[in-house]
């Protein structure tokens, strides 16, 4: 197997993953790793988010994670040939009030990554703008969407249903500018 | 019940208006924010906690804090609700 230290992002997750379902914990990935994946590499994360989809104690997590090497530094892991931290949050698996619909898979050379998709990583992004104003958080949406395409209509109808129509119509003119660049660039390559 | 109250609120300060220990009220909260119910943020030296908004269920659990609280003690209830939230001009005497 890759070492740890030569794995990328997607690929560390896709480790930690397949290794806590060995455990009988499924986790997907969530946040800025998200973001790395579907931009293309235009958004370097320092961490990863797992969510796991069922409840599973602490301890047991821990024990999993210290069977690959990873040493728990707060709320968070840490493995000594890696610059990410890995942060197992608690479930539900959501983007604001909703639950999320729809994980994919992509294979990677390390197993295969539980992913939420790219239409849920830009309401994962909006949600961070929305509700604590990070316009960081806008910027990756806007990554996201000039790379991959996303459904916009739902991202639309979801900000409706937060409550954020207002924050949303502020923000809609730079997304759809970053899909006409992607539409520019190269026909769709992933489907939302 | 007081963050729902009050917006936000230190640990120190949920500890003095509730009588418990600083501790416990640290242990819960932060159980609260391993469980995505509140975030919490440093202002200067304090550590400041406020419900989560993309918590999925906060619509839900604030109305049932806000339902809990109708059934409180008048002296209780008058406490949480009458706190003063507006602000005060810094050397205006109360």
């Amino acid at each position: 197997m890759k070492p740890i230290a030569e794995m990328t992002e997607a690929e560390l997750a896709a480790h930690v993953q397949q290794h806590l379902l060995k455990r009988g914990i499924r986790v997907v990935l969530s946040g800025g790793t998200c973001v790395t994946i579907y931009s293309m590499n235009a958004y370097v994360s320092g961490g990863l988010d797992l969510v796991a989809e069922v409840y599973a104690r602490p301890q047991e997590i821990s024990a999993a994670l210290a069977e690959i090497g990873f040493e728990r530094h707060g709320r968070t892991y840490r493995h000594p040939e890696s610059r990410l931290l890995v942060d197992i949050m608690s479930p539900p698996l959501a983007v604001g009030g909703e639950p999320v619909k729809e994980v994919r898979e992509i294979r990677l050379a390390t197993g295969d990554l539980r992913v939420i998709s790219p239409t849920d990583c830009v309401k994962d992004r909006l949600a961070n703008y929305y509700y604590f104003n990070d316009r960081q958080c806008l910027e990756q949406a806007c990554l996201v969407v000039a790379s991959t395409e996303v459904d916009m209509a739902e991202v639309s109808r979801w900000s409706t249903g937060e409550g954020q129509e207002a924050k949303f119509a502020q923000v809609r003119r730079g997304l759809l500018d970053a899909e006409a660049a992607r539409r520019q660039k190269a026909p769709p390559t992933r489907k939302a | 019940m007081y963050l729902c109250c009050l917006d936000e609120g230190y640990p120190r300060q949920i500890a003095r208006f509730s009588g418990s220990t600083l501790s416990a009220i640290q242990r819960q909260l932060d159980r609260l924010e391993s469980g995505g119910v509140v975030y919490s943020q440093l202002l200067g030296r304090t550590r400041l906690y406020r419900f989560n908004p993309r918590y999925p269920f906060l619509k839900e659990l604030k109305a049932l804090l806000e339902k809990a609280l109708t059934f409180y003690p008048e002296a209780e209830r008058q406490a949480l609700v009458m706190t003063r939230q507006r602000p005060r001009r810094a050397g205006k005497p109360l």
